[in-house]
């Protein structure tokens, strides 16, 4: 007999669907209640089961097309040769069904012994044959985040081809550098998970390999000899710790140095004073960033998987310190603002930083981001990207140095207050003319000392 | 020394009777006869009938005069004789035992032990083969302990006497006189609420306690070629050590829990239930249990072993969770 497979209504304000992914091929057997594809609405995302056993004769909505709800997606003959597969064979005490979830009733292969424990030399079992979907458990999807990798090029080897954690360390272990034919991979080529290298970045520090440091730093208990103190990471050290990793294997960092003559900002910070206004060299900076980001669109950016999203709001996240840890508030529109309201704006951060009363909003949308380590912040530094944007600037200290100027076409050399000005920027999206530009254009707003 | 898992339960409560005049043991023919398992051997004669008493037939009374003792100041062991019947005195346990501190502002302590023979395996059929230590776990107030070994046995013993909470001690009658240990001539105490690692390994860890212990170290000892076991014995189920207990999943990613009580609300969900919540992005499995069947154990050996976890059972346990 022949029956359709139709669009089911998932949810009552629902009336169509995409079909995201055929599971299935015409002319494959299948069993009831098999997936047999993914649809995508507007609620949810779910894949389609087969409403009986049979075999698939006709596939008739294409991926990526939106149906509406009761459409016939497929056609299936259930003729009574395709009768799904006979029962496994009696087992020896039923906690198969009752103590173990059914899932973990073996499919694809006869019932166990688990081969012996090997250490070394023991070629790796070829991959099972892939279905389109992968098994995987919780330890594995979270090791694949936090190294970015692509669960499909992994061979599984649990029950029904699932990936489990010694599948990922072998893989890893496998694809490590120098780790090259320590284990024999049926495909060699695939088991790589390198950022690509730019041309630039042999100047800079290279990309972290595919070894994480949070993978090892997660690892069973920490050693800590008498008199050691065990500092468990609080909720925000985690977050932050991930998004440092995380940044570092995503983008290829490339940094640039300035050396900027602040001594018109500082003439501008005396004047200020001298009207009893109090400002850092922080504001200058993030004013000055603002203007030359409004002149390179590609430095106020995110990437958003495969695309560079170019924002038309310039908003300037600023690292400010707390007991608790690191936040990164954002000044809105920091273009918009005088130097007296990026002043004023910042103190408010700060103040409501310590006191714990900044919102997740605020806290989010940023475009490009500031630090200032302050006044220990030593002679440069070399930032970490806030993810997803593509650049960082960095002040360094402002130290008085001599330094030759040209006046009235005579050499001659002067104390001028200096500043080292690191800029990093993504390799990925911004090439070395955007980013050394970007940079050589907020040193000169600075040493303009025009900020009105 | 090398003593039976008895022995040391019979020591435990010797050295303590020597040890502190407040200590006095009561319960069914406990004096005279020395107990029904001989657990009190010699005790009677030793220490006074004064303070290795005889009750009567009535559990409810055995625990009740015990908590008004208790709260005098004496130190009351009570001897349920087998533990099937500690639900005659379940009331006195919940109710008064474990509530007194609380109702007092904590002015007051109740420190009793009530302890019995627990556990099946010996044929002797549904009212005296139970393991009801999880109706317990649920109650606060109370400590609850199972040991595996003589060592654990008379450590545990001590230090459930010596507690100010009221503690209730099953000892497993399999292992009665099924092991024998080499434990120290001198005094030792092992603290409640601390469990014991009994192996270490890499691939999985079974979280058991009181019998099955044995048989999950048998199983260890046995797959070593083609799994790397770890093995944790609780121990103290009230109040259960954690940290121990997420240590060791965090490190392995996968974790079955085996006991001999039935699955049904025993302590095996709770455990399941923690290690889900708390180590779920470590896990590299489901979390199992392998526990009795949710029926009464039967008197026919053949039944009772089909009922209750066996070798041949965590052995199956064990190669599927490994394999998953």
């Amino acid at each position: 007999m022949l029956i359709d497979v139709v669009m089911p209504q998932l949810g009552e304000s629902v009336v169509e669907g995409v079909v995201v992914k055929w599971l299935v091929e015409v002319g494959e057997l299948i069993a009831k209640d098999q997936p047999l594809l993914e649809i995508s609405t507007d609620k949810v995302d779910a894949e389609i089961p087969s409403p009986s056993a049979g075999r698939v004769t006709q596939i008739l909505v294409k991926p990526g097309e939106t149906v509406p709800i009761q459409a016939v997606l497929a056609k299936i003959e259930t003729a009574p040769a395709a009768s799904p597969p006979a029962p496994e064979a009696a087992q020896k005490w039923d906690e198969e069904t009752e103590g173990f979830p059914g899932h973990m009733a073996r499919t694809s292969e006869p019932p166990i012994p688990a081969p012996p424990r090997v250490e070394t030399s023991a070629p790796a079992p070829p991959p099972p044959p892939k279905t389109g979907r992968i098994r995987i458990t919780p330890v594995v999807a979270r090791m694949a985040a936090e190294q970015g990798l692509e669960l499909s090029k992994i061979p599984g080897t649990g029950i029904d081809g699932r990936v489990t954690r010694k599948d990922v360390e072998a893989y890893l272990a496998s694809s490590a550098p120098g780790a090259e034919g320590s284990a024999k991979k049926p495909k060699p080529s695939e088991a790589k998970v390198v950022a690509a290298k730019a041309p630039e970045a042999k100047a800079a520090p290279a990309p972290k390999g595919a070894a994480s440091p949070s993978a090892k730093a997660s690892e069973g208990k920490p050693a800590a000899a008498e008199g050691d103190q065990v500092v468990p990471w609080t909720p925000i050290r985690k977050r932050i710790a991930e998004h440092m990793v995380r940044s570092k294997q995503t983008s290829p960092h490339v940094h640039i140095f300035a050396e900027v003559d602040m001594h018109r900002v500082a003439a501008v910070r005396a004047k200020a004073k001298q009207e009893g206004v109090s400002l850092t060299y922080l504001p200058f900076v993030i004013h000055s960033a603002a203007k030359a980001l409004r002149e390179t669109p590609v430095m106020n950016a995110t990437v958003s998987g495969e695309s560079t999203v170019m924002k038309k709001d310039i908003h300037i996240a600023v690292a400010v310190d707390t007991e608790k840890g690191l936040l990164v508030p954002v000044l809105r529109h920091a273009d918009r603002m005088s130097l007296s309201e990026i002043s004023a704006a910042m103190d408010d951060f700060g103040a409501r930083a310590k006191s714990g009363k900044i919102s997740p909003d605020e806290l989010s949308g940023g475009t490009f981001s500031v630090t200032n380590p302050g006044i220990k912040g030593n002679l440069f530094g070399t930032p970490i990207i806030n993810q997803p944007q593509v650049g960082i600037l960095r002040l360094g200290q402002i130290v008085k140095r001599p330094v030759v100027i040209d006046a009235d076409g005579e050499d001659s050399i002067v104390i001028r207050p200096m500043m080292y000005l690191c800029c990093a920027y993504d390799h990925r999206v911004i090439d070395g003319v955007a980013g050394n530009g970007f940079l050589y254009r907020v040193r000169e707003i600075l040493e303009a000392g025009d900020f009105s | 020394m090398l003593v039976t898992y008895i022995e040391a339960i019979r020591q435990a409560m010797d050295e303590e009777l020597a040890r502190d005049r407040n200590v006095l043991l009561m319960g069914e023919d406990v004096g005279v006869l020395g107990g029904a398992f001989k657990a009190t051997a010699g005790l009677q004669e030793k220490h006074g009938a004064d303070r290795v008493v005889d009750m009567p037939i009535s559990e409810s009374l055995i625990v009740g005069a015990g908590i008004g003792l208790a709260v005098q100041g004496l130190r009351p062991v009570l001897e349920m004789q087998f533990i099937d019947f500690i639900s005659c005195g379940f009331d006195q346990i919940v109710n008064s035992a474990a509530t007194l501190r609380y109702r007092h502002g904590g002015q007051t302590a109740c420190p009793i032990v009530v302890r019995g023979p627990s556990g099946g395996g010996v044929h002797g059929g549904l009212y005296h083969s139970q393991n009801p230590e999880a109706w317990f776990c649920h109650v606060p107030g109370l400590k609850v302990v199972a040991p595996a070994t003589a060592y654990d046995a008379k450590g545990l013993l001590k230090s459930a006497i010596r507690d100010d909470d009221p503690v209730i001690y099953f000892e497993h009658k399999f292992l009665y006189r099924r092991i024998k240990e080499e434990i120290p001539a001198e005094e030792y105490l092992v603290p409640i609420g601390k469990a014991a690692l009994r192996k270490e390994g890499r691939d999985l860890t079974v979280i058991t306690y009181g019998a099955p212990v044995h048989a999950v170290m048998k199983a260890a000892r046995d797959m070593a070629t083609e799994v790397d076991i770890e093995v944790i014995d609780l121990r103290t189920l009230q109040p259960i050590d954690w940290a121990t207990v997420k240590a060791s999943v965090r490190k392995t990613g996968k974790a079955l829990i085996v006991h001999e009580a039935r699955l049904n609300g025993g302590i095996g969900g709770e455990v399941a239930a923690r290690i889900a919540q708390d180590c779920f992005e470590e896990l590299d499995g489901p979390v199992i249990r392998l526990a009795a069947r949710d029926v009464h154990t039967p008197f026919a050996p053949a039944m009772e072993a089909y009922v209750l976890p066996n070798q041949e059972k965590i052995t199956e346990a064990i190669r599927k969770l490994a394999a998953y």
